[in-house]
């Protein structure tokens, strides 16, 4: 059985899986406060559930990162930069009273191209010393490529000070943009021990308890890690809501249709694509706290508008407000709200019937409508409003930058073929939504529940990204930090980098215990020669090979009969 | 307020001229680990598109290619001049300020009639974009600044009897480089004498060297032609590791020509030195141009004093500005001086060399001489092939501000060409008023309208 819990801002999802069916399904607001007890609340009824059945593992997304950086409840990290040249390093914002600028520098192959000075990292260290702060990032321009500037930094600290932890931007993240990687290391050093604390408390309550399933945290990019390989970089945790919700959607639709995931919240709704049965990725990094990092994520976007909106009328026409006054009018709320028209139109029965009309009214009155027709108005607002964002996400991904020819040709305008809704309002919307886009409007079943799906299906995922230089001699995987020499294999084909890059996956993925039935793929293949002089000295390949996020597949055969 | 940069980057890794070719694969692949190492495309002063197609009407504006264009152009070709069209639309519409359309294949070296590849150009991107621009948006003056190494005689060519365009080009002097043009007699024909001004410099010129003729004549003629725009055709090749010419430039230099010339557009050419220049110099473009600080971006092996201007060099460059500011001044005496104000035609005659494609090339040029426009322009040409093979076109030329009597007669031209068309394979019409273009196969006997 598998249990999959999301311990969202407002609430707190959890179901009990047994192969093909549903056995528990808890649904309670959250304890922002106290995530360990809202989590726990949820668990609770799921465990009695499952009596003495085997529980084969537990997948959980909280907001524990987003919160503790939302309340600046992290650990203070000093930062160490090894800008070399470009940027001048003083232009840098990223907020931290003790930073400091070394000399040396690395070129884009991974070529020193100035030395560190020894006399710069003692004064640095003594400043960090000095300080007290217990935390240092080193982060150097493309360290991914050579990371011995990072690493002489690192062990000079260990050296003099095995006190003070320390992280390497190249164990961070190997990919392109250095001030993203400043940005994930900090965030990553400054929330590593309140993640182990807050998760190692959940796994000793739970062995207490008698439950010894592993416990699985789910990522930002859909997919989940064992808790303590998650432990290495937590902020990669983030926005796990989101990704929860779409994977969940995923299981409850169709498979390997083109859906636009609506999650209609009070005053929020966040959209997420799913292309051809595959949850759409966002090409660069998350956004988090408004700095720029390398966490991978699902593209999504946030519009605020929800049923708890606030509608006004402005110059003769509605206005959906992005704030909330309060509750609903019908429920008691001081002004009209989206819920207020849901009522008016019959699509839904929550609150007084008087009091939406009497909201409408008020509305009306300045547009010279009786209410019914003010409703429908209010909710052909909405709904246009809701397909313009949308379209906008598709044509933002159209708009994409495209580096290769065929990657600028092949990019095609798809539109989707379902509208799915969940979260309060989703059916009252959903329909006219699809019927404005002209495709089909999916509530499916459990949709209130389809964080905690999400969650309890998805898969570990696995992604490593290779980069090759056969005549400089090595190669790297942004995502390990693995930096190692060619040697004997200098003289690799294309084919067999990327026989090795499947080596490694496999063998990566045995680690995190990916069966050994799921099929690695292919992302992407690339070669360059290297010519000097008219001769070709070398080849750059560039390989990425994953095991791609998604959801249990053998799990899933209420999936069609749901859709419909 | 800050800066609205736009970039285009289309580094076509996935097409080469030939593997080992210096226009291939990797050319920007070091410029794109820069770029994206630095966190360029994030700077809130950046805003990056995405390239598109340019249609075969938008290099029909432009050029006569031979047999015709399908044969003269690859996606990666229609995908680079697309690239400055975006970046065009987007500055008229006001989301960018400038805009930098880091691409290839390049384009100076294309001239209007394209018979094949020269200088590794097929296609003109500046000038697809700048007859976009005018027709599109009905800009009237534009100023080209030629900073390749090498002459731009493909956009001097397109632009020569154009009084709006004023092109400017300083490179490395043409007798000791590709493609062996661009001296100061070359200024333009007896309709735009003066719009085009070229600076050949002298092989090691430096920093110095090189901001002396910017602020000393480039800036003052542009400050007085008053263009509406300013295009950079940007070659990176003046640079001092540049391995196909011998220049003194730096990623330092470039940023402040940037700086100080402050071009709406500018659009990559030539630079051939991958990992030594690159990189480098293209950050610091885009710094520049998004007004941040460069101050940073340095070669690795850049120190400041292994750049001084020689004395020598020095008094050379002085006396060619000096020289060129003297014609500049005079320039319109210079015009009424010239005898080929005689007549109602101009002509010219020239053979032309394709380096990449061995083909010679026998052009007559004819432009006429009115009295209230720039003139319609005639151009035949025989282009000699490698195979043996000879192709003989005829094309027609009508300037967007054509008075409406050579409209007409150039429309009649063309008719009376398609009528008679003995020792001709091809028969263009370029009609830029009309915006329509036309090309007219004489075995197959029809006429297609290129949309
Ligand atoms: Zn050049
Ligand atoms: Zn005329």
């Amino acid at each position: 059985m598998l249990i999959g819990i999301d311990v969202g801002g407002t609430y707190t999802d959890a179901v009990l899986l047994r192969r093909g069916e549903i056995l528990e399904k808890i649904k309670i607001p959250t304890k922002s406060e106290d995530l360990q007890t809202s989590l726990l609340n949820a668990l609770e009824p799921l465990l009695k559930a499952a009596g003495n059945e085997e529980i084969n593992r537990i997948v959980l997304s909280t907001t524990l990162i987003t919160n503790l950086i939302a309340t600046g409840n992290i650990d203070p990290v000093a930062l160490v930069l090894i800008p070399g040249p470009g940027l001048n390093p003083k232009g840098y914002q990223f907020n931290v009273p003790d930073t400091f600028i070394l000399s040396g520098a690395i070129d884009y192959r991974g070529r020193e191209i100035e030395p560190l000075k020894e006399k710069e990292i003692k004064e640095c260290f003594e400043a960090v010393k000095a300080r007290g702060v217990k935390r240092v990032a080193i982060v150097g321009k493309f360290s991914q490529r050579n990371k011995s500037h990072e690493e002489a930094v690192a062990s000079y600290f260990k050296q003099h000070a095995p006190e003070i932890q320390t992280v390497m931007g190249y164990q961070v993240s190997g990919r392109l943009n250095f001030p993203r990687r400043v940005v994930t290391s900090l965030l990553t050093l400054a929330t590593q021990d309140k993640f182990q604390e807050f998760y190692s408390q959940i796994q000793k309550l739970l062995v207490q308890r008698g439950i010894t399933a592993p416990i699985y945290i789910l990522k930002a990019d859909g997919g989940t890690l064992p808790f303590q390989q998650a432990f290495l970089k937590p902020v990669e945790t983030i926005f796990s809501g989101p990704a929860a919700s779409t994977l969940g959607v995923l299981a409850l639709t169709p498979i390997g249709q083109t859906s636009v995931v609506l999650d209609i919240g009070g005053t929020t709704t966040d959209l997420a694509l799913i292309l051809s049965g595959k949850p759409l990725l966002a090409s660069r990094g998350a956004k988090i706290n408004k700095h720029l990092t390398h966490v991978r994520a699902f593209a999504t976007k946030s519009v605020a508008l929800g049923g708890d909106s606030e509608i006004q009328v402005c110059e003769n026409t509605l206005e959906i407000m992005p704030q909330r006054a309060g509750s609903a009018y019908c429920l008691g709320g001081p002004r009209p709200t989206a819920t207020d028209a849901m009522r008016v139109a019959g699509m839904t029965t929550i609150g007084e019937e008087k009091r939406a009309f009497e909201a409408m009214n008020m509305l009306g009155k300045k547009l010279k409508l009786p209410a019914e027709q003010t409703a429908r108005l209010v909710l052909r607002t909405m709904v246009q409003r809701l397909a313009k964002e949308i379209n906008e996400m598709f044509l933002a991904w159209e708009e994409e930058p495209a580096y290769r020819i065929w990657e600028l040709l092949q990019k095609q305008k798809i539109r989707p073929q379902n509208v799915v809704g969940i979260g309060g309002s989703a059916p009252a919307i959903l329909p006219l939504l699809g019927k404005e886009m002209g495709c089909r409007a999916l509530a499916p079943p459990y949709a209130e529940v389809a964080n905690a799906i999400g969650a309890a299906l998805a898969k570990v995922t696995l992604r490593l990204t290779f980069h090759f230089d056969t005549e400089r001699n090595f190669y790297f995987i942004e995502e390990t930090g693995v930096q190692e020499k060619l040697g004997t294999k200098r003289e690799l084909s294309l084919a067999d980098a990327e026989e090795l890059a499947f080596t490694w996956l496999k063998q990566e993925g045995d680690k995190l215990g990916i069966s050994p039935g799921e099929e690695p793929e292919l992302v992407y293949s690339e070669m360059f020669n290297v010519v000097r002089g008219w001769s070709t000295t070398g080849r750059l390949y560039d390989i990425c090979v994953q095991f791609p996020p998604g959801i249990l597949e053998n799990w899933l055969e209420r999936r069609e009969q749901n859709a419909e | 307020m800050p800066n609205k940069t736009g970039l285009v980057f289309f580094p076509a890794f996935d097409w080469a001229i030939s593997s080992t070719h210096p226009e291939r694969e990797e050319r920007l692949l070091y410029t794109k680990d820069q770029l994206f190492e630095e966190g360029i495309m994030d700077l809130p002063e950046i805003y990056e598109y995405k390239a598109r197609l340019a249609t075969f009407k938008d290099i029909a504006r432009v050029h006569f290619c031979v047999p015709e264009i399908r044969a003269q152009v690859t996606e990666a070709h229609l995908i680079a001049a697309g690239g400055t069209l975006v970046l065009a639309d987007a500055l008229m519409n006001k989301e960018i300020t400038n805009g930098f359309a880091l691409v290839r294949p390049p384009g100076h070296h294309a001239m209007r009639v394209v018979h094949g590849n020269r200088g590794f150009c097929n296609i003109n991107n500046e000038s697809i974009m700048i007859e976009y621009l005018r027709k599109k948006y009905r800009i009237q003056k534009i100023a080209i600044v030629d900073t390749d190494v090498h002459h731009g005689d493909g956009t001097q060519d397109i632009y020569y009897h154009d009084p709006d365009v004023l092109f400017i080009s300083f490179h490395q002097d043409g007798r000791t480089l590709y493609p062996g043009s661009g001296f100061p007699h070359e200024l333009g024909g007896p309709r735009a004498l003066g719009a085009t001004i070229n600076i050949p410099l002298p092989p090691g010129t430096t920093d110095g060297g090189i901001h002396y003729v910017l602020e000393e004549l480039v800036l003052p003629i542009l400050n007085e032609f008053q263009p509406d725009l300013i295009v950079n055709s940007a070659g990176q090749d003046n640079h001092y590791t540049d391995p196909l010419a011998n220049m003194r430039f730096t990623a330092q230099g470039y940023a402040r020509l940037n700086a100080r010339l402050k071009p709406h557009l500018a659009v990559l050419e030539g630079g051939y030195a991958i990992e030594s220049a690159l990189p480098y110099v293209n950050a610091a473009i885009v710094l520049a141009m998004a007004e941040l600080d460069y101050s940073c971006v340095r070669e690795p092996d850049y120190r400041e004093d292994k750049f001084k201007q020689s004395p020598e060099k020095m008094n050379y460059i002085k006396e060619l500005v000096e020289h060129l500011k003297e014609i500049w001044k005079t320039r319109t005496l210079l015009a009424e001086q010239k005898e080929f104000y005689e007549g109602d035609f101009y002509e010219q005659k020239r053979s032309i060399y394709y380096d990449t494609d061995h083909i010679r090339e026998q052009q007559w040029e004819q432009i006429r001489l009115c009295k209230t426009c720039a003139g319609y322009q005639m151009i035949k040409s025989r282009g000699m092939y490698p195979t043996g093979m000879t192709k003989t076109i005829f094309g027609i030329s009508i300037p967007l501000r054509a008075c409406s009597i050579c409209q007409e007669e150039a429309r009649n031209y063309y008719q009376e060409k398609i009528n008679n068309p003995q020792g001709l394979d091809f028969i263009y019409l370029q009609d830029k008023p009309r915006d329509t273009y036309y090309r007219y196969s004489v075995e197959n006997n029809s006429q297609v309208e290129i949309e």
